[in-house]
């Protein structure tokens, strides 16, 4: 897909969804610089979700779309979830699986992706919950690492069931205490992200979701990574704040507390010597880029 | 009667580069920027009335978005 494939024909402007003429004369299809600063200036590639006031995850879901390196080559792969209620309204190319089979579909659409278009960088994205990632789809999800499938795996992590009505899940913090599982939870929250890091991937980073530029940073390192090396893994903090007990207005200060010094969203990543100098290989070439187009 | 954001043109400070309500925002296309004014505004239809854009405004000392009903 591309701007082209997008077009409307002449004759059938007047009947087409204001919406859809948004995204073919504004939307950032087909750029290379592309990122949250198009936001406000273009038409976003999600449109009115159905997601409730206040959500954290649409505005990681509006961060990741603004971000991603190139939307037209992109196919994702949701799962089951509040994530599933978003990709109807998203324009891009996407599948929904069944509930955690996500790693599996991505394997299988990335190998024919790759027969199909062999001289293309086609990318794929696996965007799913903790508990399709961790829970439910944790066998898939370690299986496509252990094979070294590339394409990226997004995890939006909430720490429960959120969808449901807050039923624990591996990744909740241990001690706390949800709406159906009013014990509190008895062991530690699951290290997904060491865990990846052992698995294989080539790139981790666990983060919130309450600085777009880290959120664009990360984003673009994990596709372009997964294009040339290997899986790459990206643990995104986004609370429930219905769950959690919140008003819709609190989401923000919940994510920057959660990512303070020392607790358990501090900003980390691991990133694999091969694909550290892939990235700064690239980072040379953009400047050197820059350089040559400053001189002309 | 629906809650929604409205954002004071005078107070906006969006001509010096702020985005914070539109970064922040949890709705798609829905604070956007009127280029030629160089402010920004809000597309009601799409507004929620979570009050984040509040927040981040207020934090950052523009108190340039308040709440009104329509």
């Amino acid at each position: 897909m591309g701007r082209e494939k997008i077009q409307i024909n002449e004759e059938f402007w007047d009947i087409m969804p204001d919406d859809y003429k948004d995204l073919v004369n504004h939307s950032t299809y087909g750029k290379t610089d592309r990122g949250w600063k198009d936001v406000g200036s273009s038409t976003e590639l999600i449109a009115e979700h159905s997601l409730c006031a206040g959500c954290p995850e649409s505005i990681a879901f509006r961060h990741i779309m603004a971000s991603m390196p190139a939307p037209e080559d992109t196919v994702m792969v949701g799962s089951t979830g509040c994530t599933s209620l978003v990709f109807p309204m998203v324009a891009v190319h996407n599948i929904h699986s069944l509930f955690g089979n996500q790693n599996a579909v991505a394997t299988g659409l990335k190998r024919a992706l790759n027969v199909r278009f062999p001289n293309k960088n086609k990318d794929v994205i696996v965007l799913a919950g903790d508990g399709a990632t961790v829970d439910i789809g944790l066998d898939m999800t370690l299986q496509s690492w252990f094979r070294g499938e590339r394409f990226t795996t997004i995890c939006f992590d909430n720490e429960l069931y959120a969808n449901t009505g807050g039923q624990e899940s591996g990744l909740m913090q241990k001690g706390f205490v949800a709406k159906m599982a009013p014990v509190g939870k008895k062991f530690e929250k699951v290290r997904l992200p060491e865990i990846a890091r052992e698995s294989g991937c080539a790139y981790v980073a666990v983060l919130t979701t309450s600085k777009p530029s880290l959120v664009e940073r990360v984003v673009r390192q994990a596709v372009l990574i997964a294009r040339e090396i290997g899986p790459t893994y990206l643990q995104i903090y986004t609370p429930c704040i219905l769950e959690i007990g919140k008003q819709s207005m609190e989401g923000l200060q919940e994510m920057r507390d959660a990512e303070a010094a020392g607790e358990r969203f501090k900003f980390r990543e691991f990133i694999t010597p091969e694909a550290q100098a892939f990235i700064d290989d690239m980072a040379a070439k953009k400047k050197a880029e820059k350089l040559a187009s400053a001189a002309n | 009667m629906y809650n929604v954001a409205e954002i004071s043109e005078e107070a906006c400070v969006a001509n010096k580069g702020c985005r914070l309500c539109i970064m922040y925002c949890p709705e798609a296309n829905c604070i956007l920027m009127n280029d030629e004014k160089k402010v920004a505004f809000v597309v009601e239809s799409r507004c929620k009335g979570c009050e984040l854009c509040v927040v981040v405004c207020d934090a950052a000392k523009h108190k340039a978005i308040a709440m009104v009903n329509r």
